[in-house]
């Protein structure tokens, strides 16, 4: 068996004893587990340092030499101020101290206010594009016909000038736009009861619509999950047994 | 000594044992995959169709930011996301910088995804992608908020300190690779491309959009939600889950006929089907079975309620 | 604008590599930082409060003075700042990558969190061997050997050598080793874990997914329209059929049509709410008053 075979063998088997929780829990499935776990634990402590830690903090708080050939100028200096980041982040871990558990606020604190300040400017541009695209005109500009016409054999002027009328039936779609927005929006008025009739109209429809939305993240959530499934049998199937075993 | 009434048919029908539905199930994803070939006919959806135009158009040797974000507890979707992705930009000549802020798993998952890439290229006679030249792997940046603000303040600083491997073996800064030396600025990205199973992708739309060029590589469970900036134009392209994939690969394939009054080119002669292509025939059996599942749950509640009446 | 910036003259806050100044500078600044540990441990309880608000405002405070101070315009390498207002937005602005720089190490130091909690439990379970503690031993034997392989293999990769490690013919065992653990079981059993739950669903969707009220059936048929839109031979077979009566009844119109006007809309609407929610939330922590925030 060569490295190839072996580590496709162990994926394989590590691969079945987690599947086998589906039968039901067992010893076999909580060995495979926990190897997981230690598994990621051991790769967090890997990658937090080699991927984030070593740059971003050693070598800006140590600097570095020059390049081997390369000019002086190419040496970095480092900036002693950064150990200062090492007993902030430590204050995190006093959450486990029953009398001094208040000091992990102190990190834990500086994070949220720095996301909480970025909050003002995100939103606007998150949602300042969302809300005016829909804005949608919603009387025709045009009764000529119900739908836009076939563009076939049409100059470009006689093109862009259909492009820029909102026929009837693109009036009644972005009503229909509109209305969706805006009574979704209202199902989510809690704070006071709804007893208009009007309301009530609109919260309700704000309500079936919203499933509509619900329908549509369930089918791609499902694809999404079959997808998962279907390359873990191919690993199984195909990469494993067909290329890694039997070679075909 | 009293019996347990009999099953009726429509209870019958709605109490299968759940490990034969699993076998079911298990038997539906597998048997497909030992009938490769099966070509599905495909229409590439709008958004995809924009994704694959804004690769084909940008100017060879360009960089782009690729946010790749994912592990492969997605491999299904976003692996096959990935390798076309990026079989597109090695095929056009455009650099990458790769950062993740999804997981510290995610850099390393990057490097060997286009190592056996590369093994691709070379079995097949061309030039590997190169590591510096062609592309860096920035890191993992567990902060993605700031991250994302500084990239869209200023890129030529976003990433000060962060080092990749060049030629000489030498960890030397990454803005001295030929992928970043021309970023002088955040308007020297021609595109930055988020490539995600989670909510970075959200994080990176309320930072970057209207700042940079965006598109998205997002899997089915992010779809509907990405969707929402697609359609107000905050994204110039997007990709969702394995139909996604299978409509890059089709266009790679076969080319866009008729994109804005213009053809765009596919790779003729070259390996373009991938996991989209390989899965996408089994995932019709998957979702049948679940469509005859829930038919068959409801008949059964209709069978049962109309008996007790 | 200088701000921790590169290649330069020795001052206060910057010396040169290896120097010994550096060294004993980081030494105090240490010696410092650990100092305010034990004063913040002895501080009056009452003070505990106004150094959390103190600290979150802080923070905050530099994303929201980004946001509003005016930004230099059109700022070109070597521009200096001609008046107050723009000396104080240069500051900002340059301020932004040294900004997300410590964001990142305080995270990075904060997700260790997670990898001390579990390794606090399961050595705990193995020292007094509790129930199950074989499988905490196994847990912290394939740890320590991912941390031992896996900073063994990165070692050899940042070495003048590492670009030779791109052939595998040039691999040693370590190499081997870190690519096992990590690719060949790890990466594997992500995979499979995520899996899993794709059974669930087909067993839930059987069991509870019901028409009984209005709500579930429209939910039901957007899913199926979804999922049928998603099927390519499905979507050709009834887009053929169709198309001979009007190109408005194929699936592909119908699905397009419901994805670009209910669909977007309805997940806007949740999007608006959800970022209205956040918004007042992101306020009320900058300013703690949020009872569950960190100045609680």
């Amino acid at each position: 068996m060569d490295y190839g075979q072996i580590k496709l063998t162990a994926g394989v088997i590590s691969t079945i004893g987690l599947y086998s929780v589906l039968y039901r829990e067992n010893k076999f499935y909580r060995l495979f587990e926990h190897i997981f776990l230690g598994l990621a634990v051991g790769w967090g402590i890997v990658a937090l340092w080699t991927e984030t830690l070593k740059s971003s903090w050693w070598d800006a708080m140590v600097g570095s030499s020059p390049d081997p050939g390369a000019a002086a100028a190419s040496a970095q200096p480092g900036y002693w101020a950064w150990i200062l980041l090492l007993p902030i982040g430590l204050m995190g871990y006093f959450v486990f101290n029953k009398k001094h558990n208040w000091l992990s606020r102190i990190p834990i604190g500086i994070i949220l206010g720095l996301w909480s300040g970025q909050q003002v400017q995100v939103w606007f541009r998150r949602y300042g594009p969302n809300i005016s695209a829909s804005m949608k005109p919603l009387l025709p500009t045009t009764t000529s016909s119900f739908g836009k016409p076939d563009l076939t054999g049409l100059t470009p002027a006689q093109v862009a000038n259909i492009n820029a009328q909102v026929y009837p039936s693109q009036a009644l779609t972005n009503l229909i736009f509109v209305f969706t927005i805006v009574s979704v929006l209202s199902y989510f008025f809690f704070s006071f009861e709804v007893k208009n009739k009007v309301l009530k109209f609109f919260t309700t429809s704000g309500r079936w619509l919203l499933m509509i939305g619900f329908g549509a993240i369930f089918g791609s959530t499902v694809m999404m999950r079959f997808t998962l499934l279907i390359d873990r049998m191919y690993f199984i199937w195909i990469e494993w047994l067909k290329h890694g075993i039997l070679h075909r | 000594m009293a019996q347990a009434p009999d099953k009726s048919l429509g209870d019958k029908l709605q109490s299968l044992n759940k490990t034969t539905l699993f076998a079911i199930l298990f038997a539906v994803t597998s048997i497909p995959l030992f009938f490769p070939g099966m070509k599905v006919p495909n229409k590439p959806e709008e958004s995809t169709i924009d994704l694959y135009a804004t690769l084909m158009q940008l100017p060879e040797n360009s960089t782009v930011l690729v946010a790749s974000d994912w592990t492969d507890s997605t491999r299904g979707e976003s692996g096959g996301q990935f390798e076309a992705l990026f079989r597109i930009m090695m095929r056009r000549h455009l650099k990458a910088a790769i950062y993740t802020t999804a997981d510290p798993q995610a850099p390393q998952v990057a490097r060997d995804n286009i190592a056996s890439l590369n093994e691709e290229r070379v079995a097949a006679g061309q030039k590997p992608y190169e590591r510096w030249n062609d592309y860096v792997v920035l890191g993992f940046f567990p902060n993605a908020e700031g991250t994302a603000v500084s990239i869209g303040t200023n890129v030529a600083t976003a990433f000060k300190g962060r080092k990749d491997i060049a030629p000489n073996g030498i960890s030397t800064d990454v803005y001295q690779s030929p992928v970043l030396k021309d970023i002088k600025s955040t308007k020297d990205l021609k595109l930055v491309v988020v490539l995600t199973a989670s909510s970075t992708s959200t994080v990176t739309i309320e930072r970057l959009s209207g700042k940079v060029p965006l598109a998205m590589l997002v899997t089915g469970v992010m779809g509907p939600e990405t969707q929402v900036y697609y359609s107000s134009g905050q994204l110039l392209g997007l990709s969702k889950g394995l139909k996604g994939v299978y409509d890059l690969e089709t266009m790679m394939e076969d080319g866009v006929k008729d994109y804005k009054g213009a053809p765009i080119p596919g790779f003729p002669n070259e390996k373009n089907l991938g996991r989209g292509s390989v899965y996408y025939p089994t995932l019709h059996f998957a979702l049948a079975l679940l469509i005859i599942a829930v038919i068959v749950g409801n008949v059964g509640m209709a069978m049962s309620r109309r008996k007790g009446q | 604008m200088d701000f921790l910036a590169q290649a330069l003259p020795d001052n206060f806050w910057r010396h040169q590599n290896g120097s010994s100044t550096l060294w004993l500078w980081t030494f105090i600044g240490l010696v410092v930082g650990i100092a305010l540990i034990f004063g913040l441990m002895n501080m009056p309880s009452q003070m505990r409060r106004p150094v959390v608000v103190g600290v979150t405002f802080l923070s905050g405070l530099f994303y929201v003075l980004l946001y509003f101070w005016p930004a230099p315009v059109a700022r070109d390498p070597g521009t200096l700042p001609t008046d107050l207002v723009d000396k104080v937005g240069f500051w900002i602005e340059d301020a932004v990558p040294s900004v997300a720089q410590f964001s990142n190490i305080l995270t990075a130091f904060l997700l260790g969190l997670g990898i001390y909690s579990v390794l606090r439990i399961h050595s705990r379970k193995l020292i007094k061997q509790q129930q199950d503690w074989a499988f905490s031993a196994v847990l912290l034997v394939c740890m320590v050997l991912m941390v031992i392989f896996g900073y063994w293999n990165w070692a050899n990769r940042i070495s003048p050598t590492g670009p030779l490690l791109d052939l595998q013919s040039n691999w040693k065992f370590q190499n081997y080793a870190a690519d096992l653990l990590f690719d060949g079981l790890f990466q594997q059993m992500n995979g499979a874990m995520f899996s899993i739950i794709a059974f669930y669903i087909l067993s839930a969707a059987y069991r509870a997914f019901r028409v009984r009220s209005i709500e579930a059936t429209i939910l039901l048929a957007a899913a199926l329209i979804m999922m049928l839109s998603l099927m390519g031979s499905v979507a050709s077979f009834w887009d053929g059929a169709a198309g001979h009566v009007s190109e408005n009844l194929t699936l592909t119109s119908i699905s397009t049509w419901l994805r670009d006007n209910l669909q977007t809309s309805s997940l806007r609407s949740i999007d608006f709410g959800i970022g209205i929610g956040a918004l007042a939330m992101g306020l009320r922590l900058w300013l703690s008053l949020e009872k569950t925030g960190a100045g609680s």
